[in-house]
């Protein structure tokens, strides 16, 4: 547990109440990884994001973020499954918040170059409501971005998506991590999700949440296709050991 | 009693208007206007039927008294010495400075109990009690306080207005949208940013309806505060009518009250679909 790690969880559980929904768990995120937490629903994988991201205390343990305890809107900028984006301002006025927030010059090829980077097009001056489900969280991502935090979280931001856009937005999320090279964590409980995304998956078990198996993936990051990467025979490998680790833990 | 002249809060068949679908535009228009028709008929039948000028003055009567009241006759100008636009443009003026007074008392006081735990639990019954108050009520103690000129009509006009908004400022910031103030949060807002950028403005909405409301309180506030030395003042005026028995006068009055009250609603309406374009949409 050196300071030079991204993100430093030791001996952290979480109770709401007499609920103790998390932990313990001790878990060291070097800088540069993609990170993600998987398992079944109500295992906790959300509230360690919270607790990573600032908003929540742990009970017990420490969280450090870059050697720090973690503030929220300082060094993780944060994705959730609903695009929470503000409807009284445009497409690009959330963006430009964003970039007013962070102290950063706010510009309208600033503006348009974040949103550039998520795939989207002359958008900047569009309302909220007239940009479809998937773009909207574009968006989202293009404004935790804009922060430039050296943390990137995202909690299950594509759960809400059909699933031609949920595949289109993986592809390109992964792109973009591999461009920007910042260190995430990525909930979900989808195992394909996990396996395609990160470049290391941690499958929590059933509340309380406790890491029930790490794995490194070692798949290529860059200059593959998607289709490539999902019918290679490591990537079927990869998605069975998960997909067994979180099965056995669950009882229905 | 001068409350029960205050024309109804205009607020109602505007709301209609704006749910209803576009396609009915004209059926609306020529239904409205069938309406008015007929009670014009039924206006005209009675005064014609009853024949006492002073129980139900007849619509030709009240035509001619708004002639009168916005000419010179006989050297005698208007009603009381000022024309009846006169009377009218400085009831205006006291309830737009009422208004905005009571409207910005109301905002500030309504962030602050909506944001300040304790202060809403000192402050809501204070509050709920003076909206209970008839107008008319405190204003004997502002005149007391203020003498008869300006100052206690518009303190009157803007007591009046300030709990409407108050009350829905304060529940609109009270239910704050957790999640995207969390967003805010998470891109670095602190506690007045995310006030200014995310609960005010999803507070807007409530707002404005509190300021529509609170615009019709001083409207209706308005006569009220012109019974004692109102003239000029639409209220000042009707009250003097009322004196000399002169129903004609009193019921243009009424129309003028009712009809500019009508338009400044339609203003208000506008403008809150120009500043709030998200209204119903999230």
């Amino acid at each position: 547990m050196s300071s030079a790690d991204a993100i430093a969880v030791s001996g952290v559980t979480h109770s709401y109440g007499d609920v103790t929904a998390v932990g313990p768990i001790d878990l060291t995120v070097p800088p540069g990884e993609f990170l993600v937490l998987v398992g079944a629903s109500g295992c906790g994988k959300s509230t360690l994001l919270r607790l990573i991201a600032g908003f929540e205390q742990p009970t017990t343990g420490t969280v450090l973020t870059n050697g720090t305890a973690p503030v929220p809107g300082r060094g993780a900028g944060l994705v959730f499954q609903q695009p929470r984006l503000f409807p009284w301002k445009t497409v690009g006025g959330n963006i430009a918040l964003a970039l007013r927030y962070a102290g950063r010059p706010v510009t309208d090829e600033r503006v348009d170059d974040l949103l550039r980077r998520v795939g989207l097009h002359d958008v900047a001056k569009r309302r909220i409501w007239q940009i479809s489900g998937g773009q909207q969280q574009r968006v989202a991502i293009a404004r935790a971005l804009a922060v430039e935090n050296p943390l990137l979280l995202l909690d299950e931001p594509f759960a809400a998506l059909d699933a031609l856009t949920r595949e289109k937005l993986q592809d390109d999320l992964r792109q973009v991590s591999a461009s920007t090279g910042r260190t995430s964590v990525f909930v979900t409980h989808s195992v394909d999700e996990a396996v395609f995304l990160g470049s290391r998956v941690v499958v929590l078990t059933p509340r309380p949440g406790t890491i029930a198996l790490d794995l490194t993936i070692d798949l290529p990051r860059t200059g593959i296709a998607a289709d490539e990467l999902r019918g290679l025979p490591e990537f079927a490998a990869l998605r069975a050991e998960v997909g067994h680790a979180i099965r056995d833990r669950v009882t229905v | 009693m001068t409350t029960t002249l205050a024309p109804a809060p205009p607020a109602a068949p505007a709301e209609k208007a704006a749910l209803a679908p576009s396609g009915g535009l004209r059926r609306r228009l020529a239904l409205r206007l069938l309406a008015l028709a007929v009670l014009y008929l039924l206006w005209e039948v009675t005064a014609r039927v009853m024949h006492n000028p002073t129980f139900i003055p007849s619509p030709g009567a009240v035509w001619d008294q708004l002639i009168t009241t916005s000419t010179t006759h006989d050297g005698v100008r208007g009603y009381s010495g000022h024309l009846l636009i006169e009377h009218l443009g400085v009831s205006l003026r006291r309830i737009v400075i009422g208004s905005l007074i009571g409207i910005a008392g109301g905002l500030l006081i309504g962030v602050l109990l909506g944001t300040v735990g304790w202060l809403r639990v000192v402050a809501e019954p204070v509050i709920t009690f003076v909206r209970a108050l008839p107008p008319l009520a405190y204003f004997s103690l502002f005149i007391i306080w203020f003498g008869i000129d300006e100052t206690p009509k518009l303190w009157l006009l803007s007591i009046a207005a300030l709990p409407p908004v108050a009350v829905a400022t304060a529940a609109a910031v009270h239910n704050a949208p957790t999640g995207l103030v969390e967003a805010a949060r998470a891109l670095g807002a602190g506690r007045w940013q995310s006030i200014r950028d995310v609960v005010l403005p999803h507070a807007l909405p409530e707002i404005f309806t509190g300021i529509r409301l609170a615009v019709g309180v001083a409207y209706s506030s308005v006569v009220a505060a012109e019974t004692i030395n109102g003239v000029p003042g639409i209220g000042g005026m009707i009250r003097d009518a009322q004196r000399y028995s002169q129903t004609d006068v009193v019921v243009l009055g009424l129309f003028a009250i009712g009809l500019s009250g009508l338009l400044i609603d339609a203003l208000l309406l506008t403008a809150e679909n120009r500043l709030i374009p998200w209204r119903g949409r999230a």
